[in-house]
């Protein structure tokens, strides 16, 4: 369903990657791996069409993205190593602004749900600011369900979360897949998931 | 329909931005009224010369004003990665500049309108001057949005040269002082003066979401 063909990357006249081959299907997860600075999140990021690519194509249910990008993003969800949520706003206005970006259907009280099965539901009014970073990264992946794509696309998932969270996280990668999605992450850690395929990045 | 609710979105965002970082805001009006006293103390108390080139002063004021808050036009979004989030949620890079450059009109730019009469009054300025002084700075601070947008975009490109973007913003603004200074000296010219001004605004709002999304896409890749 996922497709790339010769995917190349340059920057600064310099090769990032070269001709790199992935197909991804229905159920499917990949994990890639590398050393630092080898170009797994500028791999996701041209796969996302964030980044030009210096040659190949990405193919999205038989189409190229390039034809109809806004279809592939409205089944993409990429959550990145960085918090996009804002620092000034609250884990409620975050929340409401992400989910109507992603014309999310998902009722409030199954957030309130999500946001206590995280252990963050006490800081729904509070200030981004004011989290901390394994917080602040729980909430960057409520995304993922919040935005209920098919398609899901992580750098560095498991970053500052503790032993619980990462247990939470490994079983929602389940379900996503059970219920017929698909993930793409980028990460050092390996997160003991079966039947998982990686592509290692050198 | 989908995007007209993400444009409500977007302008929901940029309000509660808006008044948690109302501080700056309040900061810039004073910068711009402390610069202005300053201003009347060094000329002193001569009537005749405040009137005859208070508005020149008020101009040239409102413009270094504006120029403090253009660091905060892209930086925090594009460091924190939500304009590829805001993208990929359907708005193209083109239509969130417009509506940023909008909404700095709205929440930096409008508030500065109040305080243009208060001004004028320190410089005995004559109502009709009040009048077109206000009517010349909403046509003019459109403009001033679009080139803050485009040179706060040039510097997502450049890390270390902050002040390189009001130089863009200082130069590319000479004509638009020219036309809004000039207003009040030209009694058969005032329509088409303004209409020129209103000409170079257009002009700016179809330039400027190209050129900074163009930027942005270039930083973005540089990143």
């Amino acid at each position: 369903m996922l497709l790339i063909n010769n995917l190349s990357f340059s920057r600064n006249k310099t090769k990032i990657f070269e001709n790199l081959n992935l197909s991804l299907n229905n159920k499917g997860m990949m994990q890639i791996k590398g050393k630092n600075g080898s170009g797994k999140t500028t791999f996701l990021k041209v796969i996302l069409n964030i980044l030009e690519p210096e040659s190949g194509e990405i193919i999205w249910k038989g189409k190229n993205i390039k034809k109809n990008i806004f279809d592939f993003y409205n089944q993409t969800t990429f959550i990145m190593d960085n918090n996009t949520s804002t620092r000034e706003l609250s884990v409620q206005d975050n929340i409401n602004f992400w989910k109507g970006l992603s014309s999310s259907k998902l009722h409030n009280d199954e957030i309130f749900k999500l946001l206590k099965k995280l252990d963050i539901e006490q800081y729904y009014k509070t200030r981004v600011m004011l989290l901390s970073s394994g917080e602040r990264k729980k909430l960057e992946l409520l995304r993922l369900i919040l935005e209920q794509k098919k398609l899901w696309v992580l750098d560095e998932p498991f970053n500052h979360l503790d032993d619980l969270s990462i247990e939470i996280l490994n079983q929602t990668f389940l379900d996503h897949i059970n219920s017929d999605g698909m993930i793409l992450f980028a990460s050092h850690f390996d997160p003991n998931i079966s039947n998982l395929e990686t592509l290692e990045f050198n | 329909m989908m995007i007209i609710k993400k444009i409500f979105l977007f302008y929901k965002r940029e309000s509660k931005l808006f008044y948690s970082n109302i501080v700056d805001l309040f900061s810039n009006i004073l910068f711009f009224f402390l610069s202005v006293f300053v201003f009347i103390f060094a000329l002193g108390t001569d009537e005749q010369l405040l009137k005859t080139i208070g508005i020149g002063i008020i101009w040239s004021l409102l413009l270094l004003s504006s120029t403090l808050s253009l660091r905060k036009f892209y930086e925090e979004d594009f460091k924190i990665e939500i304009l590829p989030i805001m993208h990929m949620g359907g708005m193209s890079y083109e239509l969130i500049v417009f509506l940023k450059i909008l909404s700095h009109f709205i929440f930096v730019q409008i508030p500065f309108l109040v305080s243009l009469p208060i001004v004028s009054i320190f410089f005995n300025l004559p109502t009709n001057e009040i009048y077109n002084l206000v009517l010349t700075f909403i046509i003019g601070s459109l403009i001033l949005s679009c080139l803050g947008s485009i040179s706060a975009s040039m510097n997502l490109l450049n890390k270390t040269n902050f002040s390189i973007g009001s130089v863009i913003v200082l130069l590319f603004s000479i004509p638009l002082i020219i036309f809004s200074v000039g207003i009040n000296n030209a009694d058969n010219d005032f329509n088409s003066l303004l209409n020129l001004l209103i000409g170079i605004a257009l002009i700016f709002l179809g330039v400027a979401p190209w050129s900074s999304a163009a930027c942005i896409r270039l930083a973005l890749n540089n990143k």
